[in-house]
């Protein structure tokens, strides 16, 4: 049930965040998209690593079934990751901004053709 | 145009939600508790980052100083922000913060010394290190507080841990060392990475972009 | 159940953030998010990752933007001056549009900057993006289909006339588009003005703004008037490619300013 309903908001923030990655024309809106669409993708790893009633994977707390600790490790780093690739991205947004004067994508592609 | 992609990515929603809802049953869990023990740990996901996956592990931390150099290396031709006047914050703000400041500092340090036997680890205590940091930036002035710390010591750490963790992966790949002891250090080591590089990346933004 | 609450919270979080104008609403809606996500986590048996999403995403991530996003470029507003809604000052800018034009720039994180420009040249230079605001007691021409904001202050064209002989107008202005056969049309007031009084034309073609300003300012002898009768407003004009960015957020302002009286306030300030 827990499992379900988490693959589920994992692909509505997919969703969410691709769908704001493509139809947003400023940058940062692009990244907060791709923000929010990272996150879908952790939790839908973490979900497929989830068993009904599950306890954390460490020994020794308590009974029943224990979640796929290798999903978890792997998230764990990604999330540390995404921190550092998002300040880089960032760092690039306001190289542009500070040269060319905008964050709209559209514009910024017409300007690289004239 | 925009109505094309949201269509797109909803049936891509659509396509994983459906497939993932039981169409495929979940494997079956590998021996995870003895794997566990093997390693020394008691926490698996501190087994698997630092043991069973440790390639992976070495060559994210890599990714992440790739990233920091990137950070500092693309800022470096733009212009510096005049010093402002530093807003004077409240009282209450800045006592907060010296007196959370230790407290966050132990129990960061402890999440990565603790990281093998319970939930905590280098990754998550380093990020929480870096935003005491914040908290006591926010207090004082991102500039003023990046005068007073020891630069010198904060680039020992970074480059140093990332030479150390190099070194301790390479002896745990090719010769077999393991053990509590390597987990604590190799996590006492992610703490001391991730929580400069955070360090870094907030010292620059704010140095081109003024304090907040 | 934990999960259901906190799953919803989190997607709920995610769409009021992504669906947010203001950028720094955006911010603080997906830090937020960040947050109940690590929730979602925490009841997934998963601590490890609750623990570095919510010293991640909820702290770090969101200070990241918040430094980044604190000038998103220029913001470029082609005008003519006008006198109380934009003039300069000697080297200030100063009006009641620059009151408003103060306020949005700093909602879109952006650095204002005036170009002084004929007002024949501000449909080529809104269209060509050189420009993403036109204001400075904007009439918008019968031929002009740009983007317009609400109207901002009601005014109608007069007929100020002189002497007999042919009338004058700024061209490119909707007091041009109602100009008689034979009448003139000029690069800007000024020259218009010289030419009045040098005598060489009968009249003039302007709105009631410009006309109590000439007057006030004592640039005009003994004058007959007439008005027009057709109702008209100053506007801004949005150029065409910024339209979505700029003008939901001009409207929200205005629409915050009617509410609070901010605006009744400058108007009074500013035309007594």
């Amino acid at each position: 049930m827990e499992g379900q309903v988490a693959t589920f908001l994992a692909s509505a923030l997919l969703v969410l965040g691709l769908g704001t990655l493509l139809s947003r024309r400023n940058l940062i809106w692009k990244l907060l998209g791709l923000n929010v669409a990272s996150g879908g993708a952790a939790l839908f790893l973490v979900a497929l690593g989830h068993r009904p009633q599950a306890r954390p994977p460490i020994l020794g707390w308590g009974p029943g079934p224990a979640a796929d600790p290798l999903p978890q490790a792997l998230v764990l780093t990604a999330i540390v990751i995404h921190f550092a690739t998002l300040a880089l991205s960032l760092v690039y947004v306001i190289f542009l901004t500070e040269h060319r004067h905008t964050q709209d994508v559209p514009k910024l592609e017409r300007e690289e053709g004239g | 145009m925009r109505r094309g992609a949201w269509l797109a990515t909803l049936t891509l929603g659509g396509l994983i939600g459906w497939a993932t809802t039981g169409l495929f049953p979940r494997p079956p869990l590998p021996p995870w508790e003895a794997v566990t023990s093997q390693w020394g740990a008691r926490n698996a996901v501190a087994a698997v980052v630092l043991g069973a996956r440790l390639y992976d592990t070495l060559l994210e931390v890599l990714v992440f100083s790739m990233a920091l150099v990137g950070v500092r290396w693309a800022l470096r031709p733009l212009p510096q922000t005049e010093g402002r006047p530093p807003v004077a914050e409240s009282p209450l703000l800045e006592r907060a913060a010296d007196v959370l400041l230790p407290a966050i500092g132990v129990f960061g340090v402890y999440l990565a010394a603790s990281g093998h036997l319970g939930p905590g680890g280098g990754f998550p205590a380093g990020a929480i290190l870096g935003s005491g940091l914040l908290l006591l930036a926010l207090a004082r002035g991102i500039r003023a507080l990046a005068r007073e710390l020891p630069q010198p010591l904060l680039s020992r750490l970074e480059y140093g841990g990332l030479a150390a963790l190099i070194v301790l992966g390479g002896g745990s790949l090719t010769l077999g060392w393991r053990g509590a002891w390597l987990l604590v250090l190799a996590n006492l080591l992610i703490l001391a990475k991730v929580s400069t590089g955070a360090w870094v990346v907030l010292e620059h933004f704010a140095a081109h972009r003024g304090e907040v | 159940m934990t999960t259901l609450v906190l799953s919803l919270l989190a997607l709920g979080l995610a769409l009021f953030a992504l669906r947010q104008r203001r950028l720094l609403w955006g911010v603080v809606g997906v830090g937020a998010h960040s947050l109940a996500l690590a929730g979602v986590y925490l009841s997934l048996a998963a601590p490890d990752v609750a623990l570095a999403e919510a010293a991640i995403g909820f702290g770090l991530v969101t200070f990241v933007y918040l430094l980044a996003l604190r000038r998103a470029g220029r913001l470029v507003v082609a005008a003519t001056p006008t006198y109380p809604l934009l003039y300069q000052e000697g080297e200030r800018v100063a009006g009641l549009e620059w009151e408003i034009l103060k306020k949005l720039a700093q909602r879109l994180h952006r650095d204002l900057e005036v170009l002084w420009v004929p007002r024949e040249e501000i449909p080529r230079l809104l269209a060509a993006e050189e420009a993403d605001l036109a204001a400075g007691g904007f009439l918008p021409a019968q031929s002009e289909t740009l983007p317009l904001s609400r109207p901002l202050v009601p005014t109608r064209l007069v007929e100020v006339r002189v002497r007999p002989g042919p009338l004058g107008a700024v061209a490119g202005d909707r007091a041009a588009d109602a100009l008689p056969r034979g009448g003139r049309r000029f690069e800007d007031e000024e020259a218009l003005l010289a030419a009045l009084a040098r005598g060489g034309l009968g009249g003039a073609l302007v709105d009631l703004l410009r006309f109590r300003d000439w007057h006030l300012r004592g640039k005009l002898p003994e004058v007959e008037l007439s008005q027009f009768p057709e109702e008209l407003s100053f506007h801004f004009a949005v150029a065409p490619g910024e339209e979505e960015a700029i003008l939901p957020a001009l409207e929200e302002l205005l629409d915050e300013m009617e509410r609070s009286g901010a605006l009744e306030d400058l108007l009074r300030r500013y035309l007594g």
